[in-house]
């Protein structure tokens, strides 16, 4: 226990709370931006840590994480325009209480329900974490083959963008891995003779290829829109009838988010989705839901927010990531020269307990700014693509270079950042590409060092108790799906609800006629000018 | 250390690294006399946080002191350090790069990787040997060996864990095992500390890592040491027999020296000499020798080159001898 105080003495020392600071605000500032996310800024701000003590950074890039997820909300009740995919769902219940005049209660809700789930799911990581390390030692190569295998799988098939093209991106990652000098007989693969590939494709340039700059380039393709900011935010104290309305809704969310955000390939986006469905499927009037209902807000803000800081479980106590932004972290840990793993928080119990700690503290800084910085922060938008743009390219590309002092590393970002950019634009999803591609050659040099354990018996994976209780459960993941889909053809099952509702609000081509009336009722001016930026932005989703 | 930077004036900082490398004027004929008249890149072929990183910041700060001139660090990890040693020898020879080559990358490496990928030292210019670090094998204690005689009266296959393909703990222990006439099978993990959580983790029965890493544990008692492969017992284990003791040819170390590239002039590789004696006689820095179980070296260029040309046709007629082939295959 001593451990997890010592952690607050590494929080408050005076550079951790600044960078903390920092962190949050970066975070709340690329929530509110549309397209750049908290993956591809910290891919980007990667190279910026290596100067900095290990706890310092990975606090500051835990804060950018978790306040995206605040950021977000932002313009998704005042705008309509989601700031990050975790924010999307809030669009429909946050803009609608918007309209109504409620946008300060909405975001109120949101801020409250972040935090909640936030500090609930920081106490549950502090319980779990050390837990999962205990059988540090017990987590030899057969295990992390399991555990390899399991996460590749659950993140190519939970992934958006469909099925078929998140596994084609993560064969592809699998493939990246391959790359490089041979761990066991040191033979050249797919090195073309070059000695900057001996030791395979490095894991940043490649996050920072196709998150960041894939991102950026992509961003360039839309329109360039303009946005008025709204009016003040009065009133930002739910009343006591919202607490009561939105209470469950704000403790589901956080259990719900706390266990997806665990879950390989879940996370802050697939947490706020399931939460709203939930929510939705609960309610006594369904109907509300979509028309300025408050757990529409709260459950998926709390949700997304639990899971934000769930998912660092996997990654700091077995040094597997869990989504993306985490392999990023994973980076980040790897260039401080931290190898994440069961070791972590017996060997570097300031880094895991420094960094767990600053969440409250990350989580207090946000609740505070969140509210009165509103205007602030959606002035940002006003920030054109041109300008900002190439100065991310700028800092992404010499970023790159002095993580190893490799030029080639340079030339690694571009051609991944092209590759980034056509994957989108194709449909694709770079994260299962990315985490296969760190899960790659996890998988094939423990697979292999069990073998050579083992004699070559494959049999050993399912005799060991760890491994073999993960081989099962990648079995039920394989097999849950299509039991799922033959229930869905029984009866309309509520996730697929969840799905239409998304689709079904961001194609629809307006709002409520009688909703839209009594808005410009009570907040003309802002209120119109929002809707029209909707309205401009609606065929170009 | 640059650790303390903040990130704002770091960006600044990366700016200019990134774009003021290749500006200094030709003149290296002339240089020699009035070396150095700027900074000297001290190229470091592992990752920054590694023991050779570690060390070559640790002997930069007194030597810039003596030289009046600023040491860069600069990492350029790969390949054992090949990464690094193909842009030192690209780089003039004018003494303002040098780097800290291991000699695992001149007399072990050669022995597992192609002939075209082999560095040879002999194509560099040695500025002075630094230390030696000795490797030591370990077990788990539920093993129950002690000795080595432990393993081969066991009479049962063994698993060792190395820290690598064409690393002196895969050299050693194939050694050993080949002589002792003991069925061992390698599980080559990444690194010394992976190596060692497989021993710790009973997933292997031992495995042979530098004696820096293994220090905590072995002292801890959760792991055995069995022999060092030191030519004679280190002064920081002088429990432990060495492998000559228990009556094999083991003869292995990693060793680590500061090399220029080839045609420094004389002058200016012997101003770097008494430079890095500077740092030798450091006290901070002798004291980071024995937190780390380092055994100074600290021999010019001629007795180094000696040592490991000495050292690679060594290890090459044992490895024919007993017929091993360290790349695996």
């Amino acid at each position: 226990m001593s451990e997890v105080i010592d952690g607050f003495a590494v929080v408050l020392e005076p550079t951790n709370l600044l960078y903390c600071l920092v962190g949050v605000v970066i975070g709340m500032l690329i929530g509110v931006l549309p397209g750049l996310g908290p993956a591809a800024t910290i891919a980007i701000l990667l190279p910026l840590t290596f100067g900095l003590e290990p706890v310092t950074a990975i606090i500051m890039l835990a804060g950018i994480f978790y306040g995206a997820q605040y950021g977000g909300t932002i313009t998704s009740v005042l705008l309509r325009l989601p700031g990050e995919a975790s924010s999307v769902v809030t669009v429909f219940d946050g803009h609608a209480l918007a309209r109504q005049g409620r946008a300060g209660t909405a975001l109120g809700i949101a801020a409250i329900g972040s935090f909640v789930g936030g500090t609930l799911a920081i106490v549950a990581l502090t319980f779990v974490a050390p837990l999962v390390a205990e059988f540090a030692l017990d987590f030899g190569p057969p295990e992390y083959t399991a555990l390899a295998l399991l996460g590749i799988l659950l993140v190519s098939t939970i992934s958006s963008g469909g099925r078929l093209r998140a596994l084609t991106a993560a064969a592809i990652g699998l493939l990246l891995a391959t790359v490089g000098r041979d761990d066991f007989t040191s033979a050249e693969r797919f090195t073309l003779g070059n000695l900057s590939l001996a030791d395979g494709l490095d894991f940043v340039p490649i996050a920072m290829g196709l998150f960041g700059l894939g991102e950026i380039l992509y961003n360039l393709e839309e329109r360039h829109r303009t946005v008025h900011a709204p009016a003040t935010v009065a009133n930002v104290w739910p009343s006591r009838t919202d607490l009561k309305q939105s209470g469950g809704a704000i403790g589901r969310g956080s259990v719900l988010g706390f266990f997806l955000g665990i879950l390989p390939g879940g996370g802050a986006v697939l947490a706020s989705l399931a939460a709203y469905a939930l929510e939705k499927r609960r309610s006594k009037h369904p109907e509300r839901f979509g028309n300025g209902a408050i757990e529409g807000v709260a459950a998926p803000e709390t949700a997304n927010n639990a899971a934000a800081t769930s998912s660092f479980i996997p990654l700091l106590s077995l040094g597997i990531p869990a989504n993306a932004t985490m392999a990023v972290i994973f980076g980040a840990l790897l260039i401080q020269g931290v190898t994440p793993g069961p070791q972590l928080i017996t060997e570097n119990p300031e880094l895991f307990w420094g960094v767990v700690n600053s969440m409250y503290l990350g989580n207090i800084l946000l609740l505070i700014m969140s509210i009165p910085l509103v205007g602030l922060f959606v002035r940002i938008l006003r920030i054109r693509a041109t300008v900002l743009a190439p100065i991310t390219v700028l800092i992404t590309l010499v970023g790159a270079y002095t993580v190893n002092n490799s030029v080639f590393d340079i030339g690694l970002v571009i051609a991944f950042g092209v590759l980034g950019y056509l994957m989108k634009k194709a449909g694709f999803d770079p994260g299962p590409m990315v985490l296969a591609f760190v899960l790659g050659s996890l998988l094939e040099t423990s697979l292999r060092r069990s073998l050579l354990l083992f004699d070559g018996d494959p049999t050993g994976f399912v005799t060991r108790p760890i491994s073999g209780v993960l081989l099962a459960v990648l079995i039920a993941v394989i097999l849950l799906p299509a039991a799922q889909l033959l229930r869905r053809r029984t009866q309309a099952a509520p996730p697929a609800t969840a799905a239409a509702s998304l689709t079904g609000a961001t194609q629809e081509p307006g709002p409520a006629p009688a909703a839209e009336a009594e808005a410009a009722a009570t907040t003309p001016a802002t209120t119109t000018t929002a809707d029209r930026t909707i309205r401009r932005e609606e065929p170009h989703p | 250390m640059t650790k303390t930077l903040p990130s704002l004036g770091l960006i600044t900082v990366l700016a200019l690294t990134g774009c003021g490398g290749n500006l200094d004027s030709d003149d290296s004929g002339t240089a020699a006399a009035a070396y150095p008249e700027r900074a000297v890149t001290l190229l470091i072929g592992q990752d920054a946080g590694g023991s050779t990183d570690l060390i070559g910041r640790a002997l930069a700060d007194p030597a810039s002191t003596d030289l009046k001139q600023p040491i860069t660090v600069q990492n350029r990890p790969g390949a054992n350090g090949a990464v690094a040693a193909k842009e030192l020898a690209a780089a003039k020879p004018d003494g303002y790069t040098i780097m800290v080559f291991v000699g695992s990358l001149a007399y072990i490496t050669p022995l597992a990787v192609p002939a075209d990928q082999a560095v040879d030292i002999n194509n560099y210019e040695v500025v002075t040997g630094i230390s030696q670090d000795d490797f030591v094998l370990i077990a788990h204690p539920q093993t129950g060996f002690t000795t080595v005689k432990d393993i081969v009266d066991a009479k049962r296959p063994i698993k060792f864990a190395t820290t690598g393909v064409g690393t002196g703990s895969q050299l050693t222990q194939t050694l050993l095992f080949n002589q002792a006439g003991v069925d061992a099978t390698a599980v080559p993990f990444n690194g010394g500390a992976p190596a060692l959580t497989a021993v710790l983790g009973g997933q292997v029965d031992v495995a042979a890592v530098q004696l820096g890493e293994a220090k905590q544990q072995i002292e801890a008692g959760k792991a055995t040491p069995i022999v060092t492969f030191a030519t004679q017992r280190p002064t920081y284990m002088p429990d432990t027999p060495t492998a000559t003791e228990a009556g094999y040819n083991v003869p292995v170390q990693q060793s680590r020296a500061i090399v220029a590239p080839k045609g420094t002039p004389k002058e200016v590789i012997d101003r770097l000499r008494t430079a890095f004696g500077k740092s030798f006689a450091d006290q901070d820095y002798q004291t980071f020798n024995a937190e780390r179980l380092l055994t100074a070296n600290e021999v010019d260029g001629a007795a180094l080159l000696q040592q490991w040309n000495g050292s690679l046709s060594t290890y090459k007629d044992l490895v024919a001898q007993h017929k091993i082939d360290l790349s695996g295959k």
